[in-house]
């Protein structure tokens, strides 16, 4: 009875493919060419490929953590079986605390894009708020909404911002490629953490692993998802490279919004408002999965029911959203964020991964004798 | 919870109201804007269309000066009924002492200003940007794009090499590279495109003839038109073909060494428009003929312009950015040092397809 009542909640593999490739693809893409472009210059796209390689090894990761915890738990029970139930319940606070930032710099640096560029005298609140109340509506919902959500975040964008970045390539100068390997091997790494930035949010999979169906059958999903992702920003880049130059670059500080004023289509003058707006459906899944994964963990780790939390949890990125006004804040915000995302994927995944493995063998060895 | 979501309802509708609102109509759409230099003070120059009886419309003008180039727009909000807008601006016009003054606080403001868009064309004017601006307004042309269909008309159907705020920013910004602009010029009541104006970091250097600047625009990209004049002679007979553009492609290869040669092979595919009626052109030797002596004609004219630009330390054809594409660390400073000397040989090859439906 039970089991089956916990079937309604769950999602099938395929749909990994969408929660993945939509946490990963957020507003970092509007703005990452200019940061890898001040590290290795025309070669970014080599980096991109290395970091897109570290992360599919991560997923390969995540999925052998869970496989050797055994079946539906999440990473909050996992936690506690491996560090016991103090440094484990602290670890997954931070966890949350991390989810929840994530979704913060996500959400407060969208509403810069849109006042920077569209409505300059509008106050944050007024779109937190919108945001927020939207956020609620679609996590009380439930797993499979979110889920639904980031499907919709898939197509939309592909089917209305992705062509307009082609037009650009009116004005490409395809020697800007060259010469290939112009930076040292040390600087291509460097690029390669930088782009990782780019691939952070499919770690919240740790959170949603219990939640689909058949979930190890979902890493093909999982890694599919990430070689899109990985697609998406090659493409992003080479269009990037060949139509600005590398000086060009770093007086822009959204490459890929600025590409997009270069189409022109007869009843819409100026395309980079459209897709500033379509944007929501990239930035608005992201949120709805952070904050989901927030109540959820907080669901397991003191059994606060989620409907009680979800208010609790929106309030606190209300009021936190309008904290950070200038720019050099958001900036700060972002990259404390994101560095914290960078150590989260390098250090805690791998050394989750080592301490799991050591544990299995040790107790199988321990149940052969 | 129903009533939680009719409460998000109507929130979520309420605050849609809160955003701010600029009504067509209610705003003054500047088409082009010119700057000037004048007895020490920045002269700011814009023209915008009103609306008279239904799509009727007149240019009007406003002008003001000022000691900053920074409150010229502001001050212009000064003089005006309506709010000003710049988000259709087309055309930023630079008079010839502005322009030889330096043009980059105006160009970065530009790089930053969200509201423009990529296509804006800017011009450099012989003498005033106001005075020509004046003419579109004020006699019978009266149209406030009529400058800015000038340009996209010229870079489209003739010699004028696609320019346009995009490209400015890429060639200025660019390392191994300098900005070009379309240099217009006052005819009678008329204004006339008279080539292309030469920057080197911003400032005005100098300017070549509409003829030139067809050479510019074959050695720059894939072209697909414009016409060029050439003198012909046969047996003491002289005169001129009109050759016509196709399709021109041109390459650039480096030959490294101790002194460096960029060999560019510039392949046009043309037409020959008009031609003198004493050349008898479908004879295979009259064409083999006036070939060699156009392609002769090209060689020369062209090294002619580069070595020009050499001497006048400018870069718009991008030979720098080239050579850093082929150079490993290439360095800006060094490459300029040795650009006066640095040997670029043209080698052009014309293919005539068409001479016209007649003979």
């Amino acid at each position: 009875m039970k089991q089956g009542n916990r079937e309604r909640f769950l999602v099938s593999p395929f749909f990994v493919f969408f929660t993945i490739h939509g946490a990963q693809l957020g507003v970092g893409v509007l703005s990452f060419q200019r940061r890898l472009n001040e590290i290795v210059g025309h070669d970014g796209w080599i980096s991109i490929i290395i970091a897109g390689l570290a992360v599919h090894v991560l997923i390969w990761m995540v999925y052998k953590i869970f496989q050797a915890s055994g079946e539906g738990k999440d990473i909050v029970r996992v936690n506690i079986e491996c560090f016991g139930k103090w440094i484990g319940n602290l670890l997954n606070a931070g966890l949350l605390v991390y989810f929840l930032s994530f979704a913060l710099v996500v959400l407060r640096t969208y509403i810069e894009i849109i006042q920077v560029w569209v409505f300059p005298l509008m106050g944050t609140w007024q779109f937190s708020l919108i945001f927020l109340l939207l956020t609620y509506y679609t996590v009380s919902g439930g797993f499979r909404i979110v889920v639904g959500l980031c499907v919709w975040g898939f197509i939309v964008p592909l089917l209305t911002i992705f062509p307009m970045l082609f037009f650009s390539l009116e004005y490409a100068h395809y020697r800007n490629f060259l010469p290939v390997f112009d930076h040292s091997i040390v600087d291509i790494l460097k690029g390669a953490k930088g782009v990782t930035f780019e691939y952070l949010g499919f770690e919240m999979i740790l959170m949603y692993y219990s939640f689909v169906k058949n979930a190890p059958q979902s890493q093909r999903w999982a890694q599919w998802g990430t070689a899109f992702t990985t697609l998406l920003y090659l493409i992003v880049i080479f269009i990037s490279t060949v139509f600005y130059n590398e000086e060009q670059i770093k007086h822009v500080i959204w490459p890929t919004l600025t590409l997009a004023k270069i189409p022109e289509i007869p009843f819409i003058e100026r395309v980079e408002y459209i897709i500033i707006s379509t944007y929501v459906f990239v930035i608005f899944p992201i949120i709805c999965l952070a904050v989901w994964a927030v109540t959820g963990g907080l669901k397991q780790m003191t059994s606060l029911k989620q409907r009680k939390s979800l208010p609790i949890i929106l309030a606190i990125l209300f009021a936190a959203s309008l904290f950070f006004n200038k720019r050099e804040e958001i900036a700060l915000l972002d990259q404390i964020v994101s560095t914290t995302g960078f150590y989260v994927l390098i250090i805690y995944i791998p050394s989750l991964y080592v301490f799991v493995s050591v544990k299995k063998r040790f107790q199988s060895k321990a149940s052969m004798q | 919870m129903k009533r939680a979501l009719y409460f998000i309802l109507v929130v979520t509708f309420m605050l849609a109201g809160c955003k701010s609102s600029r009504i067509v109509d209610q705003v003054q759409i500047i088409h082009a804007m010119g700057y000037d230099w004048k007895k020490g003070k920045y002269v700011g120059t814009a023209i915008y269309p009103t609306f008279r009886q239904g799509p009727m419309t007149k240019p009007d003008i406003l002008t003001t000066e000022s000691s900053t180039t920074y409150d010229l727009i502001p001050r212009l909000s000064s003089k005006s009924a309506l709010p000003i807008e710049e988000g259709q601006l087309r055309l930023v016009l630079f008079g010839k002492s502005f322009a030889k003054k330096g043009i980059t606080e105006i160009v970065h403001s530009l790089a930053r200003n969200n509201k423009v868009g990529m296509r804006l064309q800017l011009a450099v004017a012989k003498g005033d940007a106001e005075r020509l601006l004046r003419i579109t307004a004020e006699t019978t042309l009266s149209d406030t794009l009529y400058l800015s269909n000038l340009i996209e008309q010229n870079i489209r159907e003739m010699n004028l090499p696609n320019t346009n705020l995009h490209i400015f920013l890429y060639n200025y910004f660019g390392k191994g590279r300098d900005p070009f602009l379309p240099y217009l010029e006052k005819k009678g009541n008329f204004v006339k495109l008279e080539g292309l104006a030469l920057f080197k970091d911003g400032n005005y250097v100098g300017r070549i003839d509409l003829r030139q600047s067809f050479l510019v625009k074959l050695l720059l990209d894939e072209t697909k038109n414009g016409v060029y004049q050439i003198p012909i002679s046969k047996n003491k007979k002289k005169g001129r073909v009109l050759l016509e553009n196709l399709f021109a492609t041109s390459q650039y290869s480096l030959r490294r060494g101790r002194e460096p040669i960029i060999d560019i092979h510039l392949r046009i595919r043309a037409s020959i428009r008009d031609y003198p009626t004493w050349l008898d052109l479908p004879n295979k030797k009259e064409f083999q003929l006036v070939r060699k002596q156009m392609e002769k004609h090209l060689n020369k004219d062209i090294t002619a312009l580069i070595s020009l630009f050499q001497k006048k330390g400018v870069d718009p054809l991008g030979i720098g950015d080239f050579v850093r594409s082929h150079t490993r660390h290439w360095d800006e400073k060094s490459f300029y040092k040795g650009y006066r000397h640095l040997q670029i040989r043209p080698h052009v090859n014309v293919d005539i397809i068409q001479t016209g439906i007649g003979e």
